[in-house]
């Protein structure tokens, strides 16, 4: 292209000077024709010829001038052409490689971890192409390492919630037994007993809870859906509730709207939501405290509230409670003895119905956690129908 | 009288199971993995097989899924509950025609796992 364009500009050069060339011939030719005419009247010849004289140099100077001009205006122009040409060329030979690196970049960028380019051309865009492939491999290692921790993490969890169930239904399956025969048991031990078999169902919760956090980001915890009754759900909730809300003295109420549309749902993952929901409000709240769940229509879908008039949750902790291992502040209660999952289970297992699941806090007046859930519609082919996390 | 035979890995989870059965009025023989119950029916004596299956789903040697599926390929008949440590195992790998009479997670509810064992055998006491 580059040597195209520089004989291209020597021709039109020659061109240029062979007009210039004969442009002089034609003027000399005039010249002399108007000095053989001048020549009759002697006297004022030597004026004339004086004043001539100096016309004739300066019209040769400015000839001369304009020569020079034209011939400068010649070259830029030729130079100029010359170096477009050159540019263009340049241009056309780098702009492949970088409209295919661009597109590149593009499809690593959307998570196409193949996208690689070809290198070649230009000794930069090669460079630069080179350069784009290497930090493409090293993203690909380093997904593909991330991949397979996250895939050790959820096999090492699965494992060890397996491993360590079987000592845990020794250790809960043995003080069952003994308190099968409580009479035989001085009051103390039935009391050590009651305590072994407590830390066994923490243990048992939190396991679950691990468990169900594993499944998720596994994608592989999933709810199977169908037309679900609200009512007897909370009725259900509140019922279990209220054996450990009655023994710190609060008041455990339920105003739920009449004719409530059923949900589309599955009942035992909405009762394990509201189960942690209720239990939280019954471990931060002090002896005596109000909780009421509440369900009403809201659109086209039906709001499950759960509101307590405890301490409250400071705007700091507020928007990270919903994450996991975030715990409200333990110093503040004893009785507190959550896992620091259940917030974070019960917003994937709403966001899995298809829901959503929110908080209202205002430190020393109370909290609300309140769940919206879709109304059941008429699905056509069938009633149920099994929704699975997406991995990660 | 109405005989379990009950599959685990664990001597204890045997011991407390053993114990809460015959608390119950059960007969209970055990073994340590699916290849001892498989075995009952190749060289046991006949009189003495059980009436219902407790199994573990995840044991050494023969898991309780698989010791199930070779008796049902050996045309046995019997109502068999399958305890497993957590459902992501055997949610996957039982097929229906195993004809598995339930699953029971670990820590076991023993009062739900006595009213199964109940309903289960009650035709055949």
């Amino acid at each position: 292209m580059a040597v195209i364009g520089v004989g291209r500009f020597i021709q039109q050069r020659q061109d240029f000077e062979d007009a210039i060339a004969r442009s002089y011939q034609v003027e000399m030719q005039a010249r002399q024709r108007l000095a053989g005419g001048s020549g009759s009247k002697a006297t004022r010849a030597t004026v004339v010829g004086e004043g001539e004289r100096r016309r004739e140099l300066r019209d040769e100077i400015s000839a001369d001038t304009r020569d020079t001009a034209l011939l400068v205006a010649a070259g830029l122009i030729a130079g100029l052409t010359g170096a477009l040409l050159l540019f263009s060329g340049l241009i056309s030979s780098m702009r492949r490689p970088l409209e295919e690196l661009v597109d590149a970049a593009g499809r690593l960028a959307a998570g196409d971890r193949s996208a690689r380019v070809e290198v070649g051309g230009l000794s930069e865009t090669a460079a630069l192409g080179a350069a784009f492939n290497e930090m493409a491999d090293e993203l690909e290692r380093e997904a593909s390492q991330r991949d397979q921790l996250d895939r050790l993490k959820d096999e090492f969890v699965l494992t060890a919630s397996h491993e360590l169930r079987s000592p845990l239904t020794s250790v809960q399956g043995f003080a069952e037994l003994l308190m099968l025969d409580r009479d035989s048991l001085t009051p103390k031990q039935a009391e050590t007993v009651e305590i072994i078999l407590d830390n066994c169902r923490h243990l048992v919760r939190l396991l679950n809870d691990l468990l169900d956090l594993a499944r998720s980001d596994a994608g592989r915890l999933g709810v199977t859906r169908q037309p679900t009754e609200v009512a007897p759900l909370i009725e259900d909730v509140v019922r279990t509730m209220r054996a450990q809300t009655e023994g710190t003295h609060q008041k455990l109420t339920q105003e739920i709207e009449t004719g409530l549309p059923p949900i589309y749902a599955e009942a035992d993952r909405i009762r394990q939501i509201l189960v942690n929901l209720l239990t939280n409000a019954h471990e931060y709240s002090p002896e005596g405290a109000s909780i009421e769940v509440a369900a009403r229509v809201a659109g086209a879908e039906v709001e499950i509230a759960v509101t307590d008039n405890g301490p409250g949750i400071p705007e700091q902790q507020l928007e990270h409670i919903f994450e996991r291992f975030v715990r409200g502040d333990a110093g503040l209660t004893q009785r507190v003895g959550g896992t620091g999952l259940g917030l974070a289970i019960s917003k994937s297992l709403v966001e899995l119905h298809g829901g959503t699941i929110a908080v209202e806090s205002t430190p020393g007046v109370g909290s609300t956690f309140s769940l919206r859930l879709p109304v059941a519609t008429r699905v056509p082919g069938g009633e149920t129908n099994r929704t699975t996390a997406e991995a990660g | 009288m109405t005989r379990v035979l009950v599959a685990d890995d664990s001597e204890t989870i045997l011991l407390l199971m053993r114990t809460r059965l015959e608390m119950a009025g059960y007969e209970v023989d055990t073994a340590a993995d699916g290849q001892e119950v498989v075995d009952r029916w190749r060289d046991g004596d006949p009189a003495q097989l059980p009436d219902i299956l407790l199994l573990d789903a995840m044991m050494p040697r023969k898991s309780g899924l698989d010791a199930l599926r070779e008796l049902r390929a050996m045309g046995v008949e019997i109502p068999a509950l399958i305890v497993s440590a957590h459902q992501d195992a055997t949610d996957a790998d039982a097929p229906g025609e195993l004809e598995v009479s339930g699953y029971l997670d670990k820590p076991i509810d023993f009062d739900r796992l006595l009213e199964r064992i109940a309903e289960l055998t009650s035709d055949r006491v």
